[in-house]
């Protein structure tokens, strides 16, 4: 599935992410827009894995964010730590907090599901608002300081950076876990969850570490979500941010990275571009969650190969077989 | 007992009542179409309030008398819902995974409907209310409440049993259990399977704006309410047994009535909780509900 | 392989009722090595049920079952892949979107145990004629192509029994003509137990078979033998019969 080419074409564009925030130096609203994207990269890779991989929506996903958030906040503040400690630790905890809420879940199918962790994601934010102990309620965090090296707190387009170097590794990790034994148990799951178990897969481990694995994206974007714009409130964390995450990766096209890749880069932008008009965000990220669901279910990536084959197919006027090979021949990869 | 608290029981009963049966409405609304059509209206909250407010805009913006302004709203629910149906809600009668695709379709009808409120009501006031249809004040015992209160109750408790009665006894209401319980055996019994949807949809949502509208008489509200509706009818709906209506009465009372006594001793903030604890627990031990066969 | 004969799976008084119905009334049988079992029986007999049972699938309300001598009841289906039993289904399963070597990477997933030679994918490939198929989408085969599929899955599990539920399904007679020699084929690499309703294909197969009547096995013994029964041929032959 990746050629060289290809391969070769990925670094080259990942070296360029990393470096673009140099490159935007001057122009502080752009930057901070792609500071955005990048942590949004991170949320949709792990929103990607259970919902594109294992085919499960977890609408807590938000939920686990913030609890990582508020984790490392507390962490720093309180107990003194570094960001560079604080984060994992938050990440790892609100991963485990992520398992433990999975877990009832999993016997559940899909509507239920998805209901379940509706209520979760609910019960998480009222948590957040009435519990203000750690939390501050809706009043909020702010002032969370940005992680330093060296005792120099990282500002500008060196924090930019930063980001960028973890979207790219977020982005590459996924890759590289969907083709490992994981992953491929990860897809048989999604295609059809009683014959995975029936060919020895064991479905419930796997979905406990696939919650595992995405709930550590959801924190580590959560702890960057917070040093990058400074204030965090349970209004960063709710319902809406799991949807439209949920969304960067329906639109962009489930199970597939480039696809989490282009959902990200065109909707991530949008509520930041539209900022003075936050009814109309609301509305934009409604209609594209109803258009979704109706007319491309599969995102962009299925409406482009689907396009794809319907010109090819017009194209040929030879027998169809002999298309599927030369489409097969042109796609050069699934 | 002594006056102070004779008052705060009596209070939490006509609350309790009053807010449960305003609930089981809104409950069977959505447990019809989640019963009949697979559809779990994730929206309904933002129907209830909707209703609200625009019955507040008819009268209290542009002046129109209360009841010609309820009859108004509730005729264009009915509008509302049949162009609802046509234009999205039909074309997902035959997906197989309907009730997860509905329910993120009305979950993003939701942020719609909420976008909506975002640019017109927020700007207007932080709460709302409806002016009342009667006036007057009776007293039960030492407590006073408001005749339109009363009202409310009882227009409430006749809905609740007409739907009763029109399941058990209406020709229609008959072919909407019979879909609900069985779609293929309905459909060879030669009932219009799509048609019962389509009535089933505009019942439902009616039924949510006939709620949205008694309790906006009753009590004043924020735009804030839409959601929290939306999880307690939900949770009433799927710990009663989703398309049960007497399941939907009885829980809705039992969630008001928790809600009234919550309130007197914290915030309705942990009735909710209690709300979503209940839901969590019944879809994790028995989805199917209490009062399910 | 085991000696001829030696038990592989052996159900005790299974019990299983849904609602007030009783799928499954003690239910005793063995199927034993170096032979194809068969299970037949008319609809709402219970087949399927007692092979969820026997796969993991359902908890008996009663009974055991034992697999190479260990007591499986509360084995789940991954657990019993990984100690060699493994089945397939009435309606064929594959993951549909993965092409064909994907579906078999897939099975190949799981760890063989050590006392088990390791299966030999490109002989099983040849064998069933799927080795010039292994870049198709599995969603695309034709029926008979996907229930070989389904057969080479299983095999990459090593297993040492497979539950067959009526594998010849959907198949045109000429197609069922020739599953019977894959079948049969089959039967030398691995213990079989097939369901069928099609009694040519039982007679083809079995060396023994069980039929189950409402729930209860009703007879147990060699086809022929089965078909003189004079129970069997009443409750169940009388009319319809193949």
């Amino acid at each position: 599935m990746k050629g060289r080419p290809f391969l070769a074409a990925a670094v080259l564009l990942s070296t360029a992410t990393v470096l673009l925030p140099f490159a935007l130096q001057s122009n502080r609203f752009i930057a901070f827009i792609v500071g955005m994207v990048m942590i949004h990269l991170v949320w949709s890779c792990g929103m990607n894995l259970l919902y594109g991989f294992v085919g499960l929506m977890p609408l807590m996903y938000a939920g686990i964010a913030g609890i990582a958030a508020y984790a490392m906040i507390y962490l720093t503040r309180v107990e003194g730590l570094s960001f560079w400690l604080a984060m994992p630790i938050a990440s790892l905890g609100a991963a485990g907090v992520g398992v433990l809420l999975g877990l009832p879940s999993l016997r559940l199918r899909g509507f239920y599901f998805t209901l379940c962790s509706l209520v979760i994601q609910t019960g998480m934010t009222l948590a957040f608002t009435y519990f203000p102990r750690y939390t501050n309620g809706d009043t909020g965090i702010g002032q969370i300081a940005p992680p330093s090296i060296g005792g120099t707190p990282l500002a500008g387009a060196t924090l930019d950076a930063m980001l960028a170097l973890f979207a790219v590794a977020a982005v590459w990790s996924v890759a590289f876990l969907i083709r490992t034994p994981t992953g491929r148990r990860f897809i048989a799951v999604r295609e059809d969850e009683v014959l995975a178990e029936a060919v020895g897969i064991d479905v419930v481990r796997t979905k406990v570490i696939a919650f595992f694995l995405m709930s550590l994206y959801a924190g580590v974007g959560g702890c960057l979500y917070a040093v990058y714009v400074g204030f965090v409130s349970p209004r960063a964390f709710d319902i809406l941010v799991s949807l439209s995450i949920w969304l960067l990766v329906a639109f962009g096209g489930r199970g597939s990275i480039i696809g989490a890749i282009i959902g990200t880069v065109i909707l991530a932008p949008l509520p930041y571009l539209l900022h003075d008009l936050s009814g109309l965000k609301d509305v934009l990220t409604g209609a594209l969650i109803v258009a979704v669901i109706l007319w491309f279910p599969g995102g962009i990536v299925e409406g482009v190969k689907s396009i794809r084959k319907r010109v090819l197919a017009k194209a040929a006027t030879v027998p169809p077989a002999h298309a599927e090979a030369v489409h097969r021949k042109v796609e050069g990869r699934a | 007992m002594s006056e102070p608290n004779l008052l705060v029981l009596l209070s939490m009963l006509t609350t309790g009542i009053l807010l449960g049966l305003i609930f089981a409405l809104v409950a069977s609304g959505v447990s019809i179409m989640y019963g009949c059509i697979w559809l779990p209206n994730a929206s309904n909250g933002q129907f209830f309030v909707l209703a609200a407010l625009l019955a507040w805009s008819l009268t209290s913006q542009l002046g129109w008398r209360v009841s010609a302004a309820l009859i108004a709203i509730l005729a264009v629910s009915g509008i509302f819902a049949i162009i609802l149906e046509y234009v999205l809600i039909r074309r997902l009668y035959d997906s197989p995974n309907r009730n997860i695709d509905y329910f993120v379709v009305t979950l993003g009808l939701t942020q719609i409907i909420s976008g909506i409120f975002g640019f017109t009501y927020s700007h207007y006031s932080d709460q709302y209310i409806i002016p009342p249809l009667v006036e007057g004040v009776t007293f039960i015992g030492p407590m006073p409440t408001t005749n339109n209160r009363l009202l409310v109750i009882a227009v409430a408790a006749t809905a609740i049993l007409a739907l009763f009665a029109g399941f058990r006894f209406h020709r229609i209401g008959r072919a909407i259990r019979a879909v609900f319980q069985n779609r293929e055996a309905a459909a060879l019994r030669g009932v219009d399977v799509k048609g019962v949807y389509r009535i089933a949809f505009i019942l439902g949502t009616v039924i949510t704006a006939l709620g949205g509208l008694l309790y906006g008489m009753a009590y004043s509200f924020d735009l804030g309410l839409a959601w929290t509706m939306s999880v307690t009818a939900f949770a009433i709906m799927i710990v009663g047994g989703p398309g049960s209506i007497l399941g939907a009465l009885v829980v809705g009372l039992v969630f008001g009535f928790t809600q009234a006594v919550v309130s007197v001793f914290s915030s309705p903030t942990m009735a909710t909780f209690a709300y979503l604890i209940a839901m969590l627990a019944i879809l994790l031990v028995k989805p199917s509900g209490v009062f399910s066969r | 392989m085991t000696a001829p004969g030696t038990p592989l799976l052996v159900t005790r008084g299974l019990c299983k009722s849904f609602g007030g119905v009783r799928a499954l009334k003690d239910v005793d049988l063995e199927v034993r090595s170096g032979e194809v079992l068969g299970i037949i029986g008319p609809n709402g007999s219970g087949k399927t049920s007692l092979v969820n049972v026997m796969s993991g699938h359902l908890r008996p309300d009663r009974g055991r079952v034992e697999f190479l001598g260990r007591d499986t009841t509360t084995f789940k289906p991954h657990d019993l892949a990984a100690i060699g039993l493994s089945r397939t289904y009435q309606a064929v399963r594959l993951f549909n979107g993965l092409s064909v070597a994907e579906c078999l990477n897939t099975a190949a997933l799981m760890g063989i145990r050590g006392d088990v030679p390791h299966p030999d994918r490109r002989e099983i490939l040849e064998w069933l004629e799927l080795d010039k198929a292994t870049g198709r989408l599995a969603g695309g085969l034709t029926l008979f192509e996907q229930r070989r599929l389904e057969l080479a899955m299983r095999l990459l599990l090593a297993p040492r029994l497979l539950l067959l539920d009526e594998p010849v399904g959907g198949l045109s007679s000429q197609e069922v003509s020739r599953m019977i020699v894959v079948l049969q084929q089959l039967s030398e690499r691995c213990g079989v137990l097939i369901i069928e309703h099609t009694m040519h294909v039982i007679r083809a197969l079995a060396q023994r078979t069980v039929v189950l009547i409402a729930g209860e096995k009703v007879a147990d013994g060699e086809p022929e033998a089965i078909l003189r029964d004079k129970r069997v041929v009443e409750e169940y032959l009388g009319g319809a019969h193949a």
